[in-house]
């Protein structure tokens, strides 16, 4: 099959023909990546989930988006909840339905009376004959059906839903709309899926919301199931609800390639720029890695008071602590981030890690960045991302934030915690540091009756970076790295250093 | 078809129905002559009938929350009660008009 050879899993290879389809682009960035495009004009889609996976708001989404970007006329005909309510819930992710309604959109309170008695057969005949006069006096091509199943199942014979269903297709087609139906889907009861299996095949385009838990963390995902004469991604792709509406995690393949910097970025710690051949390379990715109280947080403070005093602007995201406490620890090792907090150049992020899924976390800040606009952001402790909505997708969510950090030009510096018995391990739990630009690793020398700190360079991409272990001492005059004493063919830190026996 | 009224001089509790149809569509052509012979059977001189075509008024029929043809609205006396369908049984729609059953039959 033609289609099934331009379809490829997870990436979308087929550029559009010569009689590529026309679509609507949805203004929700990932969704029009996996529909390559948007929906598809003068058609039939059907978005298919169980309740509460957001139907409602991506139907709404898309008229509203038309209507805003483009001045497309549009009508929204709600079958389940009243027509105010619907209208309610829009304005909460900041749309101006008041100001929209009185040009551009029109809801129809369809809502069915719970009274209401059916005494013999009837069709939707009324309904379509006052849509079409409405459309053609607004000069509306988009019409969204939310919630088809309430009104079919009114209709209470499977025979008469199919008609009525196929009734409304062909009135869309004739009349050359754009149709969004949603419809209530339980994945997990066989009943609902066969009475309206007949659905997905009737429509141009089907879309299936889904909601699971994994590890006690709820998940959002969106899969096109199908897309007449288009090609588009077969995957699940994660999505979130956020402030602003639908946000979905794009996984097109394709990453426009940054031109690769050369400029250097100290780390804030002047010797260990030394060590890596200047810093790190501006737009690259950097990982410290150590076990718990190892010095990573002190390091990535560092990084970002060094940003801020280049007048850079920077973000610290912090996982689970309080910034405050933060300030307050990093400023008695002369890290003064207040005052740049002040500035406005730093921004804090102090976020929970069981309040969200990793794909939530992802989303945040993803916002943050394009609220804030950062040239050195630092993700502390990234390896926090782990703990919520399993480890595959708390992996893939680790990927596209380093390419979401690339394609923007933005240095960060990552740390992750180092868990599990041997330390010596050195590997992370999202397996970040395959694609890390440089690893920074932080060890602990128990020796002498003393735990001291060392530093070491595991890795650096096109740096000829030391190979050399250094002790990192913090003090309150700041960060410093130094030389270890190399005596027989040992490395000594901290008091096995000669001279140093008496230290405490 | 567009606003048949039939017209009948008895104020006192007169029943007062709105029927939406959809053109000649079978369903309405049905409900229109079933809704005729049930208020010929049991409120013989006491009804007023007013047709709506959603065909030819289809915006009214919005603005008044019609979704499906043929609708039958009873409007007096009060309770309004909505029926929807092709009022094919007879003693349905009277129960559901609220009338003692038996009656009149």
């Amino acid at each position: 099959m033609l289609l099934q050879a331009r379809k490829r899993g997870g990436c979308l290879s087929a550029s559009p023909g010569r009689n590529a389809l026309a679509k609507i682009v949805t203004g929700i960035e990932g969704f029009d990546d996996i529909t390559g495009g948007g929906l598809p004009l003068g058609r039939t889609t059907l978005l298919m989930g169980g309740p509460g996976s957001g139907k409602t708001v991506l139907a709404l989404q898309v008229l509203v988006c038309g209507a805003i970007t483009r001045g497309t006329p549009g009508i929204f005909v709600a079958f389940e909840e009243n027509a105010l309510q619907v209208s309610a819930n829009a304005e909460t992710f900041g749309w101006e339905m008041g100001k929209l309604q009185e040009n551009v959109l029109f809801f129809v309170d369809a809502c069915v009376r719970p009274d209401v008695v059916k005494v013999g057969d009837f069709d939707l005949t009324g309904l379509l004959a006052g849509l079409e006069a409405k459309a053609v006096e607004m000069g509306a091509k988009l019409i969204v059906f939310d919630a088809i199943d309430v009104l079919l199942s009114l209709l209470d014979d499977p025979a008469a839903e199919f008609r009525e269903l196929y009734r409304i297709h062909e009135w869309l087609k004739h009349n050359e709309f754009t149709g969004i139906l949603t419809t209530k889907i339980e994945e997990n009861q066989a009943g609902t899926t066969q009475r309206y299996g007949f659905m997905p095949f009737m429509a141009d385009c089907a879309v299936l919301l889904s909601q699971r838990v994994n590890d006690r963390v709820a998940v959002r995902a969106v899969r096109v199931l199908k897309y007449r004469g288009s090609a588009h991604v077969l995957n699940e792709v994660p999505f979130t609800i956020g402030p602003t509406g639908l946000e979905v995690g794009s996984s097109s393949g394709v990453h426009p390639e940054p031109q690769p910097f050369t400029e250097r970025v100290s780390t804030g710690v002047e010797r260990l720029d030394a060590m890596l051949g200047g810093g790190f390379f501006r737009g690259t990715n950097a990982l410290i890695t150590g076990s718990s109280g190892g010095g990573k947080s002190t390091l990535a403070g560092a990084f970002i008071e060094a940003a801020c005093r280049r007048g850079e602007r920077a973000l610290f995201i912090s996982f689970d602590e309080n910034s405050r406490d933060i300030v307050r620890d990093l400023a008695t090792m002369s890290i003064d981030l207040a005052a740049h907090q002040a500035s406005g150049l730093l921004r804090m992020e102090a976020v929970r890690t069981e309040a969200a899924s990793s794909e939530e976390h992802f989303m945040r800040m993803k916002r943050v960045i394009a609220e804030h606009d950062p040239r050195c952001v630092t993700v502390d402790p990234l390896s926090a991302l782990a703990r919520v909505g399993g480890g595959l997708a708390a992996r893939a969510v680790a990927e596209r934030l380093i390419y979401l950090y690339r394609n923007a030009g933005i240095t960060v510096l990552f740390t992750s915690l180092l868990e599990g018995v041997d330390p010596q391990l050195e590997t992370t739990p999202l397996h970040v540091s395959t694609i890390s630009d440089c690893w920074i690793q932080i060890s602990y020398e128990l020796r002498d009756g003393e735990r001291n700190r060392a530093l070491s360079i595991v890795k650096s991409r096109g740096s000829n970076h030391s190979n050399k272990l250094r002790e990192l001492l913090f003090s309150d005059k700041g960060v410093t790295l130094a030389d270890p004493h190399t005596a027989a063919g040992r490395v000594l830190i901290g008091a096995s250093r000669p001279g140093k026996e008496n230290a405490a | 078809m567009n606003k048949v009224a039939t017209e009948v001089n008895h104020p006192k509790g007169a029943y007062v129905f709105r029927l939406y149809l959809a053109g000649s569509a079978p369903n309405s052509t049905r409900a229109l002559a079933n809704l005729y012979a049930i208020c010929r059977r049991h409120f013989p001189n006491s009804h007023r009938i007013e047709v709506i075509d959603v065909l030819t008024e289809p915006l009214r029929a919005l603005a008044e929350s019609i979704l499906v043809t043929p609708t039958l609205v009873k409007l007096s006396p009060a309770p309004e009660v909505q029926i929807i369908g092709n009022l094919s049984h007879e003693e349905e729609v009277l129960r559901a008009l609220g009338l003692p059953q038996g009656d009149n039959s």
